[in-house]
């Protein structure tokens, strides 16, 4: 309870009440704008900014920096898709998807735990290329040409247990649900103990094993939270398109490196930073690609993806600490949310 | 029962693919090891590297193996160029840049090059391509022989560079212990361009001779990065030694298990080695000090 009271004095600050305004905005959205290609891009928005929320646990609060968190995803959206073939509503394979999604980033933390910065970082970029080879080849789950989804959700009366609309707007909602029960429970998390032993493990993993913190524990649990979030935001994407294949739903460049660009953007080590950098990048890549994609055919991905590199290039050299610390060290900005992280300690 | 034939000509030919695997994989280890930087464009240095001698030997009917002589010079100079433009300015930096600096480059390099030359798988044949020698009933493939005997001259070459010259011990003592190498007059920075030249001059150089018998597309560089990190996980990180023989037992148990299972699922069995490594002894089988 200590953390709703936390929430509540936030909210009365004059940032917050930026937030809440925002907030309040994003739900009345769809009510005003009618442009179905606008709503699609900020539900992607959305979905996104779950994925880097969850990344940026990771990344911005504990020190582990992934580049494979399409593998989380892919697990949560193929889990959801086999469970519709089985007639399980997506309610329940979205949290079954998050759930298995976490288990395994628990048991991964096992190993990974030992590799260091540099290491653990290759490695999850390294996992997410196998977890690609196996899904292409595994007959079970549809091989490289992925699963659509049962052919009687498209002929069935569009409805709430089954999540089956055309129109992007109920997935919209969706979207923004999840991301706000995940904006909720992450400031939960890292306002109470967990939260901090994670912060200690990024600043010094020697120094929190001395004071008797079990690193291993805890980088699993960071992981396994993250896991969950992103797995859910799997379940998003399998529910919102119908049909997923492994090089979408595992894809390096989709889903892995979006996250570490909005979150770079946005801001590292605050709480909210990612949300923003979703803000601002998620809808400037799909409206390039909706608007110069076509003209340029297959190389026009290669310019795409070249250019997201030069972005990183230029923020990772300039701007590390992204809109949000950039704003803070120029005393423009109060930490929006108690972030705690090492932006205010700068 | 599994033939003792195949098995040894799965050996033989595992082996041969375990020296160049290794000269791919020492780059990124000696970079490691001299700077504490992940090269994460590392596999596509290699892919530049393809490309120069598939357009060498397109064009100019240039000899691959030419080819992997000047992509041992690209690479120097491509080292250079992005030490002192990049990674220099941002050494000393939370290592979160250095590896978003590093994995930039990969993006530019990787896409950039699918940009410039289209998606599509490119090969190139040199007359040695189909060929095969015959040894003692063991079939062996001449571009495997000769990738591999280039790979292991460069190895000891390396070996002996940093084992007898001046330059190379000093490059060991950056290594080991920085700043009491500062105090016997070693300028580290020079050492840290050094290494990192010749890391990527050695992954050029295994492009050249991967062309041979390797197809070339911009994605390439993804399974290479992979198979380097494994080798290097699994040699001990930094370790010469540990790395070449870490690249013989991968080049081996890929061969090998490829009898088994379905050849596009052997980069999973080279992973799965990996996690057990890391799982047992996470030092690597021939290393000292866990990282």
């Amino acid at each position: 309870m200590r953390a709703l009271e936390m929430i509540k004095a936030e909210l009365s600050t004059k940032a917050g009440r930026i937030f809440t305004a925002a907030a309040i905005v994003a739900v009345i959205l769809p009510l005003v704008v009618r442009d179905q290609f606008f709503i699609n891009a900020m539900m992607l928005v959305y979905m996104y900014s779950i994925i880097a929320l969850a990344w940026n646990l990771m990344n911005g609060y504990t020190g582990l920096l992934s580049f494979g968190h399409a593998v989380f995803f892919g697990i949560g959206a193929y889990t959801l898709m086999l469970l519709l073939y089985r007639g399980v509503t997506p309610w329940i394979g979205m949290l079954l998807g998050g759930l298995l999604s976490a288990g395994f980033a628990f048991l991964l933390g096992v190993p990974f735990s030992r590799l260091r910065s540099h290491w653990f970082a290759l490695g999850t970029l390294v996992l997410g290329e196998i977890f690609l080879i196996v899904f292409a080849n595994w007959r079970a789950v549809g091989g490289a040409l992925g699963l659509d989804q049962p052919r009687r959700f498209l002929l069935s009366p569009p409805s709430i247990y089954w999540l089956n609309y055309a129109r992007p707007t109920p997935y919209y909602y969706l979207a923004l649900g999840i991301l706000g029960l995940e904006l909720l429970s992450l400031y939960a998390i890292l306002n109470s103990r967990p939260g901090y032993f994670f912060q200690a493990i990024r600043e010094d993993e020697e120094a929190a094993m001395a004071s008797g913190i079990n690193v291993t524990l805890y980088k699993c649990i960071s992981m396994a939270i993250s896991g969950f979030f992103t797995g859910v935001a799997g379940g998003i994407y399998t529910v919102r398109f119908g049909y997923i294949d492994p090089y979408a739903v595992f894809s390096m460049m989709r889903i892995s490196v979006y996250p570490v660009i909005a979150g770079l953007i946005g801001g590292v080590y605050s709480l909210i930073g990612p949300i923003i950098g979703s803000l601002i990048f998620v809808p400037t890549a799909e409206y390039l690609r909706a608007i110069v994609g076509g003209t340029l055919g297959s190389r026009f991905q290669g310019v795409h993806f070249a250019s997201f590199g030069i972005v990183l290039l230029i923020i990772s050299m300039r701007i590390p600490e992204g809109l949000m610390g950039w704003l803070e060290m120029r005393g423009l900005l109060k930490p929006l949310m108690a972030s705690g992280g090492g932006g205010d300690e700068r | 029962m599994v033939d003792l034939w195949l098995l040894g000509q799965a050996t033989t030919s595992g082996l041969l693919l375990g020296c160049i695997y290794a000269v791919v994989a020492l780059g990124l280890s000696l970079i490691w090891g001299v700077m504490e930087i992940v090269n994460f464009a590392h596999g596509d240095f290699l892919m530049l590297s393809m490309y120069l001698s598939y357009f060498l030997f397109t064009y100019l009917g240039l000899d691959p193996l030419v080819g992997a002589i000047l992509g041992f010079l690209m690479g120097l100079a491509l080292g250079l160029l992005i030490e002192k433009g990049l990674i220099e300015k941002v050494l000393g930096s939370p290592p979160i840049v250095t590896i978003l600096v590093t994995f930039s480059i990969l993006l530019i390099i990787r896409y950039g090059a699918m940009a410039a030359w289209g998606p599509g798988v490119k090969t190139l044949h040199p007359w040695y391509f189909m060929a095969i020698l015959d040894l003692w009933g063991v079939r062996i493939s001449m571009a495997y022989l000769i990738g591999a005997l280039i790979s292991l001259a460069a190895t000891i070459a390396l070996h002996i560079f940093l084992t007898r010259t001046y330059t190379g011990i000093a490059l060991r003592a950056t290594s080991q212990n920085r700043l009491a190498a500062e105090l016997l007059g070693i300028d580290a920075k020079k050492m840290y361009t050094l290494s990192f030249c010749i890391g990527v001059a050695l992954v050029g150089l295994a492009g050249g001779i991967l062309s041979t018998f390797y197809y070339v597309i911009p994605e390439v560089g993804g399974r290479f990065c992979m198979l380097s990190f494994v080798i290097v996980v699994l040699g001990g990180f930094g370790s010469l030694l540990g790395t070449f023989l870490g690249g013989l037992i991968i080049g081996v148990a890929e061969e090998i298990s490829a009898i088994f299972i379905p050849p596009v699922m052997k980069d999973v069995v080279a992973f799965i080695l990996f996690l057990l490594i890391l799982m047992l002894k996470p030092s690597g089988l021939f290393g000292e000090v866990t990282r």
